[in-house]
């Protein structure tokens, strides 16, 4: 849906030199103090996918907002090329004629604001209808339609209103109505919610959730804040100094941060919501923590640390049985423990299971009322692995899975950690990858 | 001794700025005088145009039009004073020269705003063009009426309409000034969210510049009523009709009643004309806020 190839903008008279220096591996800084250019994207590339809600993160004036400026040219850039569009009918932002330019951000791709970007003197729904205007709709259908889209975004029946009469929250909602409203297949967000408060904003996401489930619009979206940005994302791209310096899934870039900067950045991130049981579970097939004993058909694994406890699978992979203690346990869906009115405190005679993709949180949940093992299961119910208290601490406190051992890892919560991303198993394998 | 002095410093290096006016007046009086007295048709039509409908209509009629309109936009205070204003103004006689000196007002301001306001938007565009427009919006303002009520009647002749174009002259500025002030305090933020919806450049003037600038505009239009109506007196010394004539006069003659009634009703026009056009603007600035 987008396609950004080599990105780059100099702002400044004369960016030349500066492209030069650049391309000789000088820095931001260096190229700033040489030439009094500054240095606002460098060579970003990417391509996202009709759907795909993208993350743009970064410390501030690291160039997010140059970056989501020049996907609609808002910021005319210095070299690279942005194509916008589905497969086969994809438009060339850079070379496009200023008509094309402006069909393009008619039909093509719509902003939302942080600083909001209403018109006072208009009502909300004429706020909402101005992208129909531009494109020529009509009055009757524009109205209709901007009623609609208020509807969705909770602010039904405020039409007339004035803009100034809202509150700040609901002003970023009339900004999000305009920016749907126009049916844009892409819609670009700076920083739509900083401006929001805790509760607001949480119901701004859930809102955008709801939105690109029902809409499937492609979102390019800024935030500060990482906690959103794991929420929402899903993919995240992390800039520094105009460049993009990792991207991947809320996983991946708290698991496998790939520099410093990354690393840091994620440091207090909460991961209980975006490891996942897949990332954290120990396998029980890797020779250093895995027994196994067969039985007819069924192979029974278990670990060194606890061979009291026996996960049974068939010859397909699934498992069939739990032993605890000699005794079989009965086998149960994590979900539907949980959703038990009140879950019974039984301990070794239940074992539960869940999909890889469930959150630590989830495991955590699991913890009150099992004492064994979580089960994990691919979707197939095949066995990945299992998760004891050891794989969920670990999660939780080095933000990793159990394969990912670096030797300083340990030694302090808040330097900056060494990498090893070479080290980290094949299974340990994010949302998208 | 110091007149001596004086002298002897300057005679020696003195210029003769007074010579080279009076021959550039003179000769564009002599070479383009059908030029400028073309100038005049058009304003001449919309004077006599205004003119002509306001001395028609009835007073009672103009007196609740015009009530009802400062009522709707400023309330019933004002609406109720432009009725007393209005009438004294038919009690003193001077009905007549006061719908004259509306109709100056008017189509010196509808010129004005003719004129001032694209060039206002031109400057607010460019910042050489502003630059260059300074100076000469400084030199309009402070350069006093008198000065050029003389080339204006050799330009123009004496009359109503140069009156009216002497006018223009003084009263341009601040609406030209507050035009590009306007258009340029237009918040940068709302301005770039129309340009990514796709916005021309038309629109963007049309639809989001000039509507928030409004406020502003309508301040600059209040001053240039204002600036106009300070005209009238000044004007009248170069034939215009109107209340001026009555001023002019009674100085001449000395008869203060004549011109004590003359200032009255060009001071009660005048609150009349500056609570309406005040109300006007901030109507469009209670809205923005
Ligand atoms: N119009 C401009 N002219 C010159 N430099 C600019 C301009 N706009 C941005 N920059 C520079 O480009 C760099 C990136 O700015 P940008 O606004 O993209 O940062 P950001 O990541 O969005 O920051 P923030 O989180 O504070 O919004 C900064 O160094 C900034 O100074
Ligand atoms: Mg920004």
């Amino acid at each position: 849906m987008i396609h950004v190839d080599d990105l780059t903008k100099i702002f400044g008279p004369n960016p030349d030199a500066a492209l030069c220096m650049l391309d000789d591996g000088h820095g931001k800084d260096a190229i700033r103090e040489a030439t009094g250019h500054v240095l606002g994207v460098n060579g970003a590339s990417f391509e996202l996918e009709r759907g795909e809600f993208f993350v743009i993160m970064g410390l501030s004036g690291s160039g997010k907002s140059t970056l989501l400026r020049c996907l609609n040219r808002l910021v005319p850039f210095t070299r690279g090329r942005v194509l916008v569009g589905p497969a086969g009918e994809q438009v060339d932002v850079g070379t496009a004629s200023a008509r094309e330019l402006r069909e393009i951000r008619t039909r093509r791709m719509s902003m939302v604001f942080q600083r909001f970007g209403l018109l006072p003197h208009r009502s909300v729904r004429d706020n909402v209808a101005y992208g129909l205007e531009i494109q020529g709709v009509a009055r009757s259908e524009r109205e209709a339609r901007s009623e609609e889209v208020l509807e969705m975004v909770g602010l039904g029946g405020w039409g007339p209103s004035r803009t100034s009469e809202l509150s700040g929250g609901m002003q970023q909602r009339v900004g999000l109505a305009r920016a749907i409203a126009t049916d844009a297949e892409v819609l670009l967000m700076d920083e739509p919610f900083s401006a929001l408060d805790p509760l607001i904003k949480m119901q701004m996401q859930d809102e955008m959730i709801r939105l690109q489930r029902q809409l499937g619009r492609t979102i390019v979206f800024i935030t500060h804040d990482l906690d959103e940005a794991l929420r929402l994302g899903d993919r995240i791209a992390i800039m520094d100094d105009g460049t993009i310096v990792q991207i991947g899934s809320p996983e991946r870039i708290i698991t496998e941060p790939g520099t410093a900067y990354v690393a840091d950045f994620v440091e207090h991130a909460d991961p209980t919501h975006v490891i996942t049981a897949r990332t954290v579970a120990v396998d029980l097939d890797h020779e250093r923590v895995g027994v196994a004993r067969r039985v007819g058909d069924v192979t029974f694994h278990s670990h060194v640390a606890q061979s009291d406890v026996e996960i049974g699978v068939d010859r397909d992979g699934r498992v069939v049985e739990v032993v605890a203690d000699g005794a079989r346990a009965r086998i149960e869906a994590l979900d539907r423990v949980l959703e038990e009115d009140a879950p019974a405190f039984r301990y070794r005679d239940r074992a539960v299971w869940v999909r890889g993709d469930a959150t630590l949180r989830r495991l955590l949940d699991a913890r009150t009322y099992v004492n064994l093992p979580v089960i994990v299961q691919d979707e197939d119910g095949r066995l990945i692995g299992l998760v004891t208290e050891r794989e969920l601490i670990h999660g939780i406190v080095e933000k990793r899975g159990h394969g990912v051992r670096s030797p300083a890892a340990s030694a302090s919560a808040s330097a900056p950690r060494p990498l090893d991303v070479a080290s980290v198993e094949p299974h340990a394998i994010g949302r998208h990858a | 001794m110091n007149a001596f002095l004086t002298t002897a410093i300057f005679d020696p290096i003195r210029i003769p700025l007074d010579r080279w006016i009076a021959d550039f007046v003179n000769w564009l009086s002599f070479n383009y005088r059908p030029t400028f007295q073309a100038m005049k048709r058009p304003i001449e039509v919309i004077l006599q145009g205004v003119d002509g409908l306001l001395q028609a209509t009835p007073p009672i009629v103009f007196i609740a039009l015009l009530a009802l309109l400062a009522w709707r936009v400023a309330g019933p205070k004002v609406g109720l004073f432009t009725v007393v204003a209005m009438t004294l103004v038919g009690m003193m006689g001077l009905w007549t020269q006061t719908m004259t000196t509306l109709s100056m007002v008017l189509a010196a301001v509808l010129v004005c705003v003719v004129i001032g306001v694209p060039v206002g938007i031109l400057a607010a565009r460019s910042d050489r063009f502003a630059a260059g427009l300074r100076p000469v919006l400084d030199v309009m303002q402070t350069t006093p009426a008198f000065v050029y009520l003389v080339p204006v009647v050799m330009l123009f002749s004496i009359g109503t309409v140069a009156g009216v174009i002497a006018t223009i002259i003084f009263a341009l500025p601040p609406l030209v000034r507050l035009t590009n002030l306007g258009i340029r305090g237009v918040p940068d933020d709302v301005v770039e969210a129309a340009e990514a919806f796709g916005s021309s450049e038309r629109e963007i003037l049309f639809k989001v510049r000039m509507p928030l600038a409004m406020p502003t505009i309508m301040a600059g239009v209040n001053q240039t009523i204002m600036l106009a109506l300070s005209m009238v007196v000044i004007a009248a010394m170069i034939g215009a009709a109107g209340l001026g004539v009555p001023v002019v006069e009674g100085l001449n003659a000395l008869r203060i009643g004549v011109a004590g009634i003359g200032g009255v009703a060009i001071v009660l026009l005048a609150i009349v004309l500056d609570r309406i056009t005040q109300a006007i603007g901030e109507g469009g600035r209670r809205g923005r806020s």
